[in-house]
């Protein structure tokens, strides 16, 4: 046994010197070990094949390591060898590597990548371009650092630990992975959206940012690269580190086929994320395709552990499947809190990293999430007026105005509150997108009339009694990109008319409806897949019959609607895209020509810049308004390429108008407001949240009072009043108009 | 004409002897007749107007334009406005509404704090309320009676049409005929109606109008829908044809159709009526049960179903939906079910049976 070990030791340390010696020379001589002897190899050219060149490289690190494992462990057992251990000693010396490769051309990696397993590393070989590794001399000097710590904080300092917040969701987690099918579920706001922290985090009450996974970062010159120092603080929950080369892994991993997401695959491809670049184990840079205002956000990614995955495997789905990824967040999923099908509890750890940092120490207040299933909506709710779930959306009209009343019990003694929370963010795009190039839309003259005999204000009142407010450009939400001035275009039945007279449709036909000379009926379809604004559909039909237009109305599967809209087969579609929130609108995707037909930039367009016959369009695009002009292309162009955000903001204002003029997009309402009911131990900042809260979970500012709940629960049972007033609040500081 | 044999004809007097069904009979009939002509009693337009020495009857025809009888507007004249209108500035000129003025598609927001779900009320002429959007709750149960009635009426002629064809056919012929046939009912008939209906109605253009999304509606029911009869007709038909009198007409040289047409039908139609009440009802649960689900006719039909969708969505808040469809749906249900009994009792070939 002992001897068989002694001869795999010689013959391996052997072929190590061998092949030390090899790499030493011309690359080009290269050869597989095996073939070392053979002359026909050399015979076929100057070089091998790379295939064989990669493979002896593979071959020697993997010979090396094995004979370095060996090596030590005979050295520990006291068998060493003088012998082997001088000829080890000699080869290293000779090496000459160069200190900011990814892997020395004695095919050991790099220091601060040699935890990296074999896959990991080849990709990084193979992507070189991407992955580089400099030395900390190399970052320039004059660079702007910033640490965010001069924002505001967003939460109280009132704020108390503790306490179990209770919440619910429609559906048991079919995985409890964040990445990958199944993945993009309710629960997933609570491992990642909610809880992990990425490098820096967008103040929620300012266009600043604040710190993250990072304590400072500083844009290059090219304001295409950002450089990150991680917070030597920063700890995943299972206690490992943050380190820099986590932020190579998160690209190893997230364009890995094996986690089958190509949307992540995409979304982090090398036409986006040029490059990234380590400086030490806490400092690098990643570098974006395009200098952005708002670079800094594109770029504040969240690490992917790289001790935790190792290296992706085809066993990818399975093994993570309900193991789930120590966090940077506060909240922990740990195996043991999964009810399966019941329930998941998140539980804070006791010495998160980031406890004590600002913007952190108020915030995440309560030990544990207990995240219930409850299937049905209306169900939750009674369990809500329990006491069982803390918080409930009322956002509904039926839920604010029908099922929980300002005369319900529980509201007029004080135990629950009804809250307005007006905040600011880019709403959900809610808009009739009517398809320019269908007959008869293809007439500006219509779709401007189509425009007029929308009775939106009818609909707002009526059905939304006034808790919507109409929305008025392509782009409502964002801050000064916004249009300042721009309106919506009201219900005027004679403004209406007047301009489907222009396009030929002068009569009134027997039902009322308008006919142009040749007999047509002015009818166009509305497609829509959500059944639940039948009724809004319903009264802008009826309401258009008064200017002359009829409106047949297609309700489907929404499935089936997107389909019908992604193949351009609509005339108008009733539809909405969630925004992001994000420094300015996105106008590319809805409204470049370049989405509504195949042929490239201009060349769809004659020289007087109407639109050649002939052409191809384009299916399987957001462009569902099929815009094709060449003036809003040319704009989109250069708003793509802008850097500045004065020109932007400038640019994003002329788009607006001009899509407005075009006539394509009717907008329909937003919802300016946030509106939740909470029993009164939970309790909120002053404010109530920031400005751009979106989700009452979203920044989690609030607290519990626990000693509150006691005394709230005992007078519910004991029917006592809490308060003189029914407890309904409105928080009004970020209403806009 | 198919000249009913003289045991039809008894049959027929059976039935009328049947007081329950009969008389369920006369009401439907009764009901059915006022649907179709629903638009002289729950309407929005006047029935007649007597504007500056002028007569109109705007109820069937053309729109007449507001302007005509001085709005300001182009569109068609809100005749409850112009009621008031007459009744304040005292004029001579007058007109009359039907009982209920209003139609099934008009949203009535002349209430001005009005935000959907108004309950019943006499004065407002909302016998049963009004739903989400204000529209009358009971011009919407009118108009969507007679929409299923229609549409089940539809659906028997044709199912029946397409039964007695191929039935007919199997079971004069039999043989291989007869073989092929009934297999390629048997392999038809499990072809999952439901899901065929809800494939083929999300496809359905809509452009086509929705008369035309109606009765496509009903082929699409009636295509996957007819084989059931057809084992009957061909039982009826298969033992028909054995007696004297078809062989008779074989003699004389009378050709297929005519046998199975003039000789066979009258003899076999006695076991086709006694099932006729019985698929209306079954015509009318299913138009309510696919509108129920979405699948059914095409927005804003007022339909049954898209009434106790609106209703058990909103039990709380306006429990008048409900309650007006369900007692509309279950009476109609029970009458036909009251006339389809009488039938298969007057159908009954034993006037007295005895139990044991």
């Amino acid at each position: 046994m002992n001897n068989m070990t002694i001869t795999k030791i010689y013959y391996t340390a052997f072929l190590f010197v061998n092949l030390l010696f090899f790499n030493g020379c011309e690359d080009h001589q290269l050869k597989q070990p095996r073939e070392s002897g053979l002359e026909p190899s050399r015979q076929t050219g100057e070089s091998g094949s790379p295939v064989d060149r990669e493979f002896a490289r593979e071959l020697a690190r993997e010979l090396g390591r094995e004979f370095a494992r060996e090596l030590s462990k005979q050295l520990k057992e006291g068998n060493s060898s003088i012998q082997l251990d001088s000829v080890f000693s000699t080869s290293s010396v000779q090496i000459d590597r160069d200190p900011d490769s990814l892997v020395g051309i004695d095919g050991r990696p790099h220091p601060l990548l040699a935890h990296c397993s074999e896959d990991v590393l080849e990709f990084y070989q193979n992507h070189t371009d991407c992955f580089t590794i400099k030395s900390l001399q190399e970052i320039p000097a004059g660079l702007n650092w910033k640490d965010g710590l001069g924002e505001d904080e967003f939460s109280s300092p009132d704020a108390k630990r503790g306490g179990t917040w209770n919440v619910f969701m429609r559906d048991f987690p079919r995985t409890l992975r964040t990445i990958g099918p199944d993945a993009n579920g309710a629960f997933r706001s609570y491992l990642s959206d909610y809880n992990a922290l990425s490098l820096v985090m967008s103040h929620p009450n300012s266009d600043g940012y604040y710190p993250g996974l990072a304590s400072s970062w500083a844009i290059a010159d090219d304001r295409k690269t950002v450089y990150f120092r991680l917070d030597p603080d920063a700890r995943y929950s299972d206690g490992k580190s943050v380190r820099a080369s986590d932020f190579f892994f998160l690209f190893y991993y997230m364009r890995s086929k094996h986690i089958q997401a190509p949307w992540y695959n995409d979304f982090f491809g090398k036409d986006k994320f040029l490059k990234v670049t380590l400086f030490d184990t806490h400092t690098f840079s990643i570098t974006y395709y395009k200098a952005k205002p708002d670079v800094v956000e594109r770029v504040s990614l969240r690490p992917v552990p790289e001790h935790f995955y190792g290296e992706l495997d085809g066993e990818y789905l399975n093994k993570y499947q309900w193991l789930p990824e120590p966090t940077t967040g506060p909240y922990v999923a740990t195996p043991e809190n999964i009810d399966k099908g019941k329930s998941v509890t998140l539980v804070r750890q006791n010495d998160w990293w980031a406890d004590q940092k600002k913007f952190y120490r108020y915030r995440f207040n309560p030990d544990e999430i207990k995240v219930s299933v409850v299937r049905d909506y209306n169900k939750a709710f009674e369990i809500f007026l329990k006491g069982e779930i803390d918080m409930f959306g009322l956002a509904k009209t039926e839920f604010w105005y029908e099922k929980l009343t300002d005369r319900n019990q529980l509201v007029k003694n004080g135990y629950l509150s009804k809250v307005t929370f007006f905040n600011q963010t880019p709403p959900p795009s809610y808009a009739l997108r009517i398809n320019s190039q269908k007959a008869p839309l293809d007439n500006q003259n219509i779709r401007i009339g189509f425009h007029h005999a929308m009775n939106f204000k009818l609909v707002l009142e009526k059905i939304f009694r006034g808790d919507y407010v109409r929305m008025n450009t392509v782009a409502d939400g964002y801050g000064d990109r916004s249009h300042p001035t721009l309106r919506a275009r009201t219900f005027s039945v004679e403004k209406a008319v007047e301009h489907f007279a222009k396009a030929g449709y002068t009569k009134r036909g027997p039902g009322g409806i308008l006919v142009n000379k040749k007999g047509e009926k002015l009818s166009v379809e509305v497609v829509t897949g959500y059944k639940h604004f039948e009724d809004v559909l319903v009264v802008l039909k009826e309401e258009a019959k008064k200017a002359g237009l009829e409106i047949k109305l297609k309700i489907l599967e929404s499935t089936a609607a997107w389909k019908t809209a992604g193949e351009k087969n609509h005339q108008v579609i009733f539809s909405a895209f969630n925004s992001f929130v994000e420094l300015f609108p996105r106008y590319w995707e809805p409204f470049h020509s370049d989405n509504a037909y195949q042929q490239d930039g201009d060349t769809k367009y004659r020289k007087d810049g109407r639109l050649k016959d002939n052409l191809v369009i384009k299916t399987s695009t957001n462009n569902f308004t099929q815009t094709a002009v060449r003036e809003i292309d040319h704009l989109i162009n250069e708003y793509r390429e802008e850097e500045s955000l004065e020109r932007i903001t400038e640019l994003s204002h002329q788009l607006s108008e001009m899509i407005h003029e075009h006539g394509v997009w009717v907008p329909a309402w937003k919802k300016p407001w946030l509106r939740i009911g909470h029993w009164n131990w939970i309790k909120f900042p002053q404010d109530w949240g920031p400005k751009e809260t979106r989700d009452y979970e979203e920044f989690q500012v609030f607290w519990i009072d626990q000693s509150e709940k006691k005394t709230i629960l005992k007078a519910k049972l004991a029917g006592e009043t809490l308060s003189d007033q029914p407890t309904v609040r409105i928080y009004d500081k970020y209403q806009s108009n | 004409m198919i000249k009913l044999n003289p045991l039809t004809a008894k049959k027929l007097r059976r039935f009328r002897s049947i007081k329950r069904g009969y008389w369920s009979f006369i009401f439907l009939v009764l009901l059915y007749s006022l649907s179709l002509l629903g638009e002289l009693f729950v309407n929005k337009r006047a029935l007649i107007v007597s504007y500056q020495g002028e007569f109109f009857f705007p109820t069937y025809g053309d729109q007449i334009s507001g302007k005509k009888f001085g709005f300001d507007y182009e569109y068609e004249t809100n005749y409850r406005d112009l009621q008031n209108k007459f009744e304040k500035e005292n004029s001579n000129d007058w007109l009359l509404m039907p009982i209920v003025p209003f139609d099934p598609y008009e949203m009535d927001y002349a209430n001005e704090s009005s935000t959907g779900f108004s309950p019943p009320s006499f004065s407002a002429g909302h016998f049963c309320g009004t739903d989400k959007t204000e529209r009358d709750v009971f011009a919407r149960l009118l108009y969507g009676f007679r929409i299923a009635m229609t549409f089940s009426l539809g659906y028997l002629l044709l199912t029946y049409l397409i039964a007695i064809c191929a039935g007919s056919i199997m079971g004069y012929f039999g043989g291989r005929t007869d073989m092929l046939g009934l297999r390629l009912v048997e392999i038809w008939a499990n072809v999952p109606f439901l899901y065929m209906v809800i494939i083929l109605v999300s496809v359905m253009p809509s452009w086509w109008g929705t008369g035309w999304q109606v009765s496509s509606l009903l082929l699409i029911m009636v295509l996957f829908s007819w084989t059931g009869m057809t084992y009957y007709i061909r039982a009826a038909v298969y033992k028909e044809k054995a007696r004297d009198y078809v062989s008779a007409a074989k003699v004389i040289g009378a050709s297929s159709a005519r046998i199975i047409f003039r000789h066979l039908l009258p003899n076999v139609i006695s076991t086709l009526v006694t099932f006729a009440p019985f698929t209306i009802a079954a015509a009318v649960s299913s138009i309510t049960a696919l509108d129920f689900l979405g699948y059914g006719l095409p927005p804003p039909t007022p339909s049954w179903g898209e009434l106790l969708k609106q209703g058990v969505n909103n039990l709380r808040i306006a429990p008048w939906i409900v309650i007006s469809s369900v007692s509309i749906l279950v009476l109609t249900l029970t009458l036909v079910t009251f006339v389809g009994e009488a039938v298969r009792e007057a159908f009954d070939p034993k006037k007295f049976s005895t139990y044991e």
